[in-house]
């Protein structure tokens, strides 16, 4: 019995080892299960302290792990569990729903870091984060929905230089106030990294050559995150 | 002198509790916190709720102030919390 399912389990998983699928599919994996432990491993800091830097902080890595599953891990799952047998639908339209949400969480994940980081500076003023919502969704649609590769570019860039320059900001008053301002390069880099996997996924073979770098990069910020948030946990 | 964040106001007032025997009344509280009474007002009402500290009734059926396990574990991991916001920025 449990020949035939691994047999069976064979036959499913050896298509998406082929080919580029069998990385991307390890590198999400990697990506979800660093940001589900950093989620769960703060928990119960944030339980007794309810500190709202913590909570975005969270919420960031809460919003990675969902990005990545909608990148690639629900493609193998309903491939997996041959989905399509039972509910008929367009690839095609599957496809664009996946990258719809894999932008909009992505873009929330990296908005709740930066809100993470500035919401003192911020006022604490909560209803920023619904102006991220909308801008997220901006992002998710103009970068699903237009075929115009310079937008989506142009879209994706203007994000970056925003984000950097608040990064930058957050990482002057840090080191003004002589403080735990190291993180900020690694923030950066992810920040890097998260477009270099956008535009990775928007236009195909513009990065092709540079893809396993892409992912290793990406994979070694997330767990090096992972290691200084456990360190500093004790979790 | 330094001004004191929520945290570190929190982590002052349990610790006062603590060291009272587990066990204070309403004025010793408001004096030794060196807070407003407005200000002292609104932080034991969020310490009441979110369950760090509990309202008991001493022997001479007088209301007390007592550290509950959630009180207890917030002294102890307080430097584990501070040390993270530091280290990420928060």
């Amino acid at each position: 019995m449990l020949f035939l399912v691994l047999i069976k389990m064979r036959l499913f998983v050896e298509p998406f080892l082929r080919g580029g699928f069998g990385v991307e599919l390890i590198y999400s994996f990697v990506i979800i299960v660093c940001s589900l432990m950093v989620y769960f491993g703060t928990k119960e800091l944030y339980g007794l302290s309810s500190h709202k830097g913590i909570k975005y902080f969270r919420q960031a890595f809460l919003f990675f792990a969902i990005a990545y599953f909608f990148r690639s891990l629900i493609k193998f799952l309903l491939i997996f569990f041959n989905v399509r047998a039972i509910f008929d639908f367009s690839p095609r339209a599957f496809g664009i729903l996946t990258l719809f949400l894999f932008m909009y969480f992505s873009s929330m994940a990296v908005f709740y870091l930066l809100y993470s980081v500035m919401w003192k500076k911020w006022d604490g003023n909560s209803k920023k984060v619904y102006l991220f919502h909308l801008l997220a969704l901006v992002i998710a649609f103009g970068s699903t929905i237009s075929m115009n590769l310079q937008l989506r570019l142009g879209l994706n860039i203007f994000l970056f230089i925003f984000v950097a320059f608040v990064v930058y900001i957050a990482y002057k008053n840090s080191r003004e106030k002589k403080k735990g301002y190291n993180l900020y390069v690694i923030y950066t880099l992810l920040f890097a990294f998260w477009i270099l996997n956008i535009l990775d996924i928007l236009i195909p073979n513009f990065l092709q050559t540079f893809q396993l770098f892409i992912y290793l990069a990406s994979s070694g910020i997330f767990l090096l995150i992972l290691y200084k948030v456990l360190k500093k946990t004790g979790s | 002198m330094e001004k004191r964040g929520k945290l570190r106001i929190i982590k002052d007032i349990l610790q006062i509790i603590q060291e009272n025997q587990n066990s204070i009344k309403s004025t010793p509280l408001l004096r030794k916190s060196n807070l407003s009474s407005q200000r002292f007002s609104e932080y034991l009402t969020m310490l009441l709720e979110k369950k760090l500290v509990k309202e008991i009734e001493d022997k001479q059926g007088k209301k007390c102030f007592t550290l509950t396990d959630k009180g207890f574990k917030y002294l102890r991991r307080y430097e584990i919390i501070v040390g993270f916001i530091d280290e990420f920025g928060l």
